[in-house]
């Protein structure tokens, strides 16, 4: 059981050696019912630097628990102009 | 009279009287497609403003030889309803520098556009109107002068101030639609706000690194406000100005242009899915929100 995560922007930076092409496969076969906040604690990514979460291409919270298969894409604050 | 040139009960030309004035005008035109010295020609024998002669042309069945390359993608109908409307550009950096042109490339008319900075050396690696020459001048007059440079037609207002929720009402007024350059999520939502009270469609976009979003919403929409529930001003993780590069700046832009060009000119505004560009791969995903 995987789940494949993209990382936006800064958040990367939590993560050395992202590659922005693949973004990451991770196991959650032993984690049973993973919300997205303990999926991102999992990888490293700290809570308070999510601002939205996608969850197979629609926006979610932060609460919705992950599955089999499922893309998760974590975005810090994106608002330069 | 018949054949004289003025426009009629209807508004429009007399066609064979519009052919011999152009036929007046030595190199004015080619074939339907009309020059820039035609259109001016016209325009003052009219009393018009250019961009209505370019309407009456359009009307009596001719093009503006400027917007010959359009004509694939255009209607005469469309390309009427860009020329008459008129675009709030909220930031004249990265994002709304290249909007802005590229509005007035495809046939937008008007633009009020404001932004109470000058420009920096650090804006040069992606500020669609920053140039060595331009460092230490206001971006909103700049931007104003390069438009009118390349579209001599068009209305172009400038505004140095920065945007608030007191002066919107005004500014936003005898506007089309508003265009999101500004540079922090909090401010942002408050043009979005302004936005809908106002009635206009609202067109996002926002930039992070090599990566932005875009959208565009019918009147009324507060998706932006939606999409970001905890952004505040004074949160510096939503005020702080991110590194941003000409790729996703201009990318961004581009997405933002292309969805009001064509709000425009079908003069009917859908709510879009949100775009995200990521520059560092590159790709396009859409997401729902």
């Amino acid at each position: 059981m995987s789940v494949l995560v993209k990382l936006s922007t800064t958040l990367r930076d939590c993560v050395p050696g992202y590659d922005p092409v693949a973004g990451m496969e991770v196991d959650i076969s032993e984690h049973g019912g993973l919300s997205a906040e303990a999926l991102a604690a999992v990888i490293g990514i700290p809570r308070t630097e999510i601002k939205i979460v996608m969850v197979n291409g629609r926006q979610s919270a932060l609460s919705t628990v992950v599955r089999d298969g499922d893309r998760v894409a974590y975005f810090p604050a994106v608002g330069g102009g | 009279m018949p054949g004289e040139l003025k426009l009629d009960a209807s508004k429009s030309l007399d066609v064979e009287a519009l052919r011999r004035f152009l036929a007046l005008h030595e190199g004015s035109c080619e074939g339907s497609f009309v020059r820039v010295g035609g259109v001016r020609a016209l325009a003052k024998e009219l009393g018009l403003p250019e961009r209505e002669a370019m309407c009456a042309l359009l009307d009596a069945g001719f093009w503006p030889e400027r917007f010959r390359r359009s004509r694939s993608v255009l209607s005469a109908e469309g390309l009427k309803r860009l020329l008459r409307s008129r675009v709030f550009i909220a930031g004249c950096g990265g994002l709304g520098g290249h909007v802005a042109a590229l509005l007035a490339r495809s046939g937008v008319g008007a633009f009020v556009l404001c932004d109470p900075d000058i420009f920096e050396e650090s804006n040069l690696n992606r500020q669609m109107f920053c140039s060595e020459a331009a460092l230490g001048r206001s971006k909103a007059e700049t931007a104003r002068e390069g438009l009118l440079g390349m579209a001599s037609h068009l209305e172009v207002k400038a505004h140095v101030v920065a945007v608030d929720e007191g002066n919107l009402p005004g500014l936003l007024a005898g506007c089309s639609a508003v265009a999101d350059g500004l540079d922090s999520v909090p401010k942002k939502v408050i043009l979005e706000e302004a936005a809908a009270n106002a009635g206009l469609p609202f067109v996002h976009g926002s930039v992070n690194r090599e990566e932005g979003f875009a959208f565009i919403e019918a009147a009324g929409g507060r998706r932006l406000a939606a999409m970001w529930p905890d952004a505040k001003e004074g949160d510096e993780a939503f005020d702080a100005s991110p590194d941003t590069v000409a790729s996703s700046a201009a990318g961004v832009a581009c997405l933002m242009a292309s969805l009001l060009v064509r709000a425009l000119a079908e003069g009917e505004v859908r709510d879009s899915a949100l775009l995200h560009l990521d520059c560092s791969v590159p790709e396009l995903e859409r997401f729902e929100f």
